[in-house]
């Protein structure tokens, strides 16, 4: 029997069957609710009230077996957000793959969304734009969005959502440019393979699953019009190669604008993030692996977490009486802790003992206070040690795999917004790289973007990364025998981790 | 008791906790040699330590390294143990059967709750990562476990912990296992939901979980 759902204060009604669940519903009735965690019961973000109910409910695990009347909380919405939209690019000759005088580059990161307005008769970048990638509504991570995105209604949800999203950033370059869209002839979609499936209607579901196999058939080239991106009439997307289902064309790009397949040595490209990527290129030779470091990086799942937005303490040093100095976002009161000040925070306690370094506060604190209403808890130190682990252990089984030392890698390349944020000194005091790679870290930006606008402009590119995409080997870390002993050793915060080799 | 007897169960407890495979493994020695029953000493001594540990661990004063180099001293003093403890005390707390659901490999959290299931006195089939919903259902009547114990690191696996519960309806089979599901998405909500027995956040409060689940009267499912 179907039952009506009213949720207020939009005052917009649905009529669902018994058993719908309250999430359902307002998707149903196009009412927002954010939902990061995608229903699993876990973010609590989802909270909303029942007619003559005290108590808030989860609309995720509530379902609907009368007619309700539901109160939706006002979003807390995030005011602003610091996205990185530069970074090292490569000058290429001017051969772009189709006629005409303008160019799209989008990066479409799970977080955030970068679109940059290129000129194809000089190269030159004429307006850049940013935004949230509104998916994460509705589902934080990649993960949960695959799993959203496994049933037809949640894969038009997300494909529309992000569709939309990137139309915006079509006008708003329209409009800061005079350039119109009709102008733009191409666009290169940026992104990891999850998002590119998303971005272009295909089921993720196979990347859900081991052994993670994209069904989106790349490099490729789709009919802008045909996915409901309004350019010129006879407008392309192009997709570059991507490596493997957790290694994206946003790595492709990478490796591009970071020629690991021409430059000579050792070089070590690291995308430090929720999936941290990393390639090692040995004289052209490229193997490849993500490391599952989860969201800590983000500032989720963290007691006093946030996104890198205004009041976040995004840098952090602790003085000689144990007093904070902090450095935070927008200039104002400080609200949570972002990723980057997190990790500044842990790697200052771990150097001024105040971590030992097991992870655990030395004097049996549970808690350390950075401000008012921001402390970092023995449970996010627990966080930090997660994901570095990952990032480090990865490291380490890639470098031990080619039978590489940390002192023979000349250099080591890190892309990526949250990265580009991370202090050196911080990374060696955690033991997220080791310090023998002091002095030949280079922090490259956003990869994604500037990778992405060589292959807008030179086509040669285009076919040169789809046959070195074809060569990189990819290591499935979790299947390695000594995974789990390496992963746990490096959960320890030590600036020398025993060598695997 | 006496004070001696007293004395190396405490030690054997603590080296445990201090992650002293050495002191574990001169104790069980001892007691071995002063004619300690091997089963106290294993349940008052070894295993009270790792429950200390757990506790520990769930007050996230020790973290994963810990928690194994514990279980490394635990199992250092029970090889001493074990072969003189008399046959009709060896019994078990029971068995388990304990997976990672189909298309996931990510296993160390669930190696860690097999470990201080172990280490609670139960007898644990470890059918390893990527097992299909059908697998664990098929081995567990197999073996007559007790517990079905379930994991998963991501939530696009987690579907398939509904479908073990879900087979196992179908096969009228529902109320001759507990099954208990847990991993880094996993919430007691979702456990609610797809209608498992329990849930628990921790290897530590799974080996807890695990024995109130047996201690309960059987339900008729």
């Amino acid at each position: 029997m179907p039952h009506s759902v009213t949720f207020l204060p939009a005052g917009r009604s649905v009529d669902v069957p018994s058993g719908t669940t309250l999430l359902e519903a307002a998707r149903l009735a196009r009412v927002a609710l954010a939902s990061p965690c995608n229903g699993a019961g876990m973010c609590g973000k989802c909270r909303v009230k029942l007619d003559g109910a005290e108590d808030a409910v989860f609309a995720c695990s509530t379902d609907v077996a009368a007619d309700l009347r539901v109160t939706v909380p006002p979003a807390l919405g995030e005011t602003s957000l610091k996205v990185l939209e530069h970074g090292i690019g490569i000058s290429v000759p001017l051969e772009p793959s189709v006629a005409g005088d303008y160019g799209v580059v989008v990066d479409i990161g799970t977080t955030t969304l970068v679109a940059s307005l290129v000129d194809l008769r000089s190269g030159a970048e004429r307006a850049s734009a940013a935004s949230f990638n509104p998916q994460a509504h509705h589902a934080q991570d990649v993960l949960s969005r695959i799993t959203l995105a496994a049933r037809p209604q949640g894969l038009a949800l997300l494909y529309g959502t992000v569709t939309n999203a990137i139309g915006a950033l079509l006008d708003e370059l329209a409009q800061a440019t005079g350039v119109a869209r009709e102008e733009v002839r191409e666009i290169v979609y940026s992104g990891n393979t999850a998002m590119l499936h998303l971005a272009t209607g295909t089921d993720p579901a196979s990347l859900g699953k081991h052994p993670y196999t994209p069904k989106l058939a790349t490099p490729a080239r789709l009919i802008a019009r045909e996915h409901r991106i309004r350019i010129a009439a006879d407008g392309l997307i192009y997709l570059p190669p991507v490596t493997s289902g957790f290694v994206g064309a946003d790595i492709t790009s990478g490796m591009l604008a970071a020629r690991l397949g021409e430059i000579k040595g050792v070089s070590l490209f690291i995308d430090i993030g929720t999936n941290g990527e990393m390639v090692l290129a040995v004289d052209g030779d490229l193997t490849a692996t993500s490391t599952a470091a989860g969201p800590a990086f983000e500032g989720m799942n963290v007691s006093c977490g946030m996104r890198a937005g205004d009041g976040a303490i995004e840098a952090v040093e602790i003085g000689d009486g144990d007093e904070a100095v902090l450095g935070v976002i927008g200039g104002v009161a400080p609200r949570g802790i972002c990723g980057s000040g997190l990790l500044d925070a842990v790697g200052a306690f771990v150097a001024r003992g105040i971590v030992a370094g097991s992870g655990r506060f030395r004097d049996g604190r549970r808690t350390f206070e950075l401000a008012a209403d921001v402390a970092v808890t023995q449970r996010d130190i627990r966080q930090v040690q997660l994901a570095k682990g990952a990032v480090r252990s990865g490291l380490d089984l890639l470098l031990a795999h080619a039978g590489i030392s940390y002192e023979a890698v000349d250099r080591v390349l890190i892309a990526g917004s949250f990265g580009f944020h991370l202090r050196p000194e911080s990374l060696f005091r955690l033991g997220l790289l080791p310090r023998a790679f002091d002095g030949r870290i280079t922090f490259l930006g956003n990869t994604s973007k500037t990778g992405g606008q060589a292959l807008l402009l030179n086509a040669s590119c285009r076919a040169r990364m789809a046959e070195l995409v074809r060569r990189v080997k990819v290591l499935d870390l979790a299947t390695f025998p000594q995974f789990q002993r390496v992963f746990i050793e490096s959960l320890q915060f030590a600036e020398r981790i025993p060598a695997y080799v | 008791m006496s004070d001696r007897k007293t004395e190396l169960l405490t030690n054997l407890s603590d080296a445990v906790v201090e992650m002293d495979a050495d002191k574990a493994v001169d104790n069980a020695r001892a007691a071995v040699a002063e004619s300690v029953d091997a089963y106290e000493a294993i349940d008052q001594g070894l295993a009270h330590g790792m429950e200390r540990a757990g506790r520990l661990f769930e007050e996230e004063e020790y973290f994963i390294p810990e928690l194994l180099l514990c279980s490394d001293a635990m199992y250092g003093g029970l090889e001493i143990l074990r072969p003189h403890v008399r046959i009709d005390e060896n019994e078990k707390s029971g068995k388990v059967i304990i997976g990672v659901i189909e298309g996931d490999t990510h296993d160390i959290g669930k190696n860690l709750v097999k470990i201080m299931l172990e280490t609670s006195g139960f007898d644990v089939v470890d059918l390893g990562r990527d097992v299909p919903p059908a697998h664990f259902v098929e081995r567990a009547r197999e073996v007559e476990a007790d517990i079905i114990a379930v994991s998963t690191l991501m939530t696009t696996t987690m579907e398939g912990m509904a479908e073990v519960i879900a087979v196992l309806r179908r096969e009228n089979l529902r109320g001759r296992f507990k099954v208990i599901v847990g991993g880094g998405p996993i919430s007691a909500a979702f456990a609610r939901k797809i209608g498992a027995d329990g849930y628990s956040p921790n290897a530590a409060s799974a080996a807890r979980l695990a024995k109130t689940l047996l201690r309960e009267p059987q339900e008729v499912g």
